[in-house]
């Protein structure tokens, strides 16, 4: 199977960019951060010891709607928790993550958006790594489809989503923390913890059955997919930016 | 030493990667931070080091530093001491109001902060000009002002030396990560080797062009290089723009030396500035 390709600082004049694209659903999305920025016309609405992260989901061929907001709101929440908001230069500022879907087939108003949701969240991330801006963790996410049989399919394509009785999108923390639980259909709780499972193994590898979140940092040889994918994006791109210094040492 | 580690925020540096220098405290640059994990068998608990940023770690054992390289486009954020090229947009009474980096506020210099510089005898910059100034202060919190000075507030003379008006020359944009290195292979002492943090490019011209009476480069952590050729006489404009082009080249396509090189020897040749 054709894994994702991304790639990162795109655009010149974003503070940090990537673009992501995803073989199975065949959207591709292209990120932009820029922070810490100044927000002067919120100055009411700003915490004030922390950071204001505000995302702007943008689809391709329309304006922003409805759909939009309710995915906007799912990211801003969850980046939230991901990003030091209270780190120095960053409080009563604001983190502004903008993502533009730029192909594939576009979300139709009252189709689910939980099948673009883990390309969106993955292009936030790639985005804010590359602008560094400083986070607690990395995730990775997964998108999984019940069908009516009761198959879990991973990475279903549209038309398994379309028929799905339920989907399910999952990310984990880089530490093993569930992060995002979105689900739609009929489900009942025993399905939802095997697609936690399977979910888990997608993103990252081995199923450790741990709560205390404190996993031994030697294990990145049988890593998971989604977060080695994250991974080899960023070394790579490091690699080829300091290739004189790595070179020389 | 050890192969070069890549970290992604939230993961440790491991003990083995940290300089081992145990007579000064460990100083933690930026993208790093100390967490301390509480755990069961001792109450100290024991503290780890994280990274915040994604970067390639580097540690100084001298100075017993340890910090993040992130990626080298980032937009440059201002910290004190840095030495930056302000443009001047504007100057009320008592500052000149000066752009660091585009589409953020702007950043005051002081109409007397310049070397020698009293009520009556200051310099005055119009609309565009350019200085090379340090930054002074960064203010507290969002909305805060950055201020910038051309002297050192304890001495009254202009430290390091040639900060102040920028007189002349052309000002070339180059990424934040290539400033840095531009300015850390200018500090580091340039007569021991040709090539510092892989750069060579800078001794190579000043080789190739010291036949037109050399140039004159400052270099601004707001990844600006400003050039300045004005012994050339009459290929002073040349010379400026093929040593523009040959740092902006660098930078983009991050040319290892052996291709600097080459670039360097390609861009006089093709404005007619071979010696």
């Amino acid at each position: 199977m054709v894994g994702p390709t991304a790639s990162l600082s795109n655009l010149s004049r974003a503070d940090g960019s990537a673009s992501f694209k995803c073989p199975t659903t065949g959207c591709s999305v292209l990120g932009s951060v820029n922070a810490p920025i100044e927000l002067p016309a919120r100055r009411d609405a700003l915490k004030p010891e922390e950071a204001t992260v505000e995302v702007f989901v943008k689809p391709g061929n329309t304006t922003a709607g409805v759909g939009e907001r309710y995915v906007e709101g799912i990211l801003r929440t969850m980046l939230q928790k991901v990003i030091l908001g209270r780190e120095r230069g960053f409080a009563r500022r604001g983190v502004v993550i903008t993502l533009a879907i730029i192909g594939g087939d576009a979300v139709e108003r009252g189709d689910s958006y939980l099948t673009l949701l883990p390309a969106l969240l993955q292009t936030a991330l790639l985005a804010l790594l590359s602008a560094a801006v400083p986070m607690s963790m990395t995730f990775s996410t997964a998108l999984l489809a019940v069908t009516k049989s009761g198959d879990i399919i991973s990475d279903p394509s549209p038309v398994d989503a379309k028929t799905a009785s339920s989907l399910h999108v999952l990310a984990f923390s880089s530490k093993g923390h569930l992060l995002l639980n979105e689900s739609q259909g009929r489900f009942d709780f025993d399905t939802w913890e095997f697609v936690r499972e399977r979910a888990y193994s997608t993103c990252r590898g081995a199923v450790v059955a741990g709560s205390d979140g404190d996993i031994a940092m030697d294990e990145e040889g049988e890593e998971g997919r989604a977060d080695g994918f994250i991974r080899e994006t960023v070394e790579d791109h490091l690699h080829r930016d300091y290739a004189w210094k790595i070179d020389s040492a | 030493m050890s192969a070069p580690l890549i970290l992604l925020p939230g993961d440790e540096v491991l003990r083995d990667h940290l300089p081992s220098n145990n007579s000064n405290p460990l100083k933690l640059g930026p993208g790093l931070r100390l967490l301390s994990q509480p755990s069961s068998k001792s109450k100290a608990g024991n503290h780890v080091l994280t990274a915040t940023q994604a970067g390639l770690v580097t540690t100084d054992a001298k100075r017993n530093t340890v910090s993040i390289l992130s990626f080298s486009n980032r937009r440059y954020i201002p910290t004190v001491n840095d030495l930056v090229i302000a443009q001047i947009h504007h100057s009320s009474i008592d500052y000149f109001h000066c752009m660091v980096t585009p589409h953020t506020a702007h950043a005051l210099l002081g109409q007397l902060s310049f070397e020698g510089a009293t009520k009556k005898t200051r310099p005055m910059l119009k609309q565009g000009e350019l200085v090379y100034a340090r930054v002074l202060s960064i203010g507290v919190g969002a909305g805060a002002e950055v201020e910038l000075t051309c002297v050192n507030p304890a001495t009254g003379k202009s430290e390091p030396g040639g900060l102040g008006p920028l007189v002349g020359g052309m000002v070339f944009d180059v990424s934040t990560g290539m400033a840095a290195r531009l300015l850390r292979a200018s500090s580091s002492s340039s007569e021991q080797s040709d090539t510092i943090d892989g750069l060579t490019v800078v001794s190579e011209l000043g080789k190739k062009l010291e036949s037109l009476g050399g140039f004159e480069l400052a270099v601004g952590r707001n990844g600006k290089v400003w050039v300045d050729c004005s012994n050339a006489g009459d290929s002073a404009i040349k010379a400026t723009i093929a040593i523009g082009r040959c740092l902006q080249t660098t930078d983009e396509k991050n040319l290892n030396p052996a291709d600097q090189k080459k670039l360097v020897t390609r861009t006089l040749r093709e404005m007619n500035l071979a010696s």
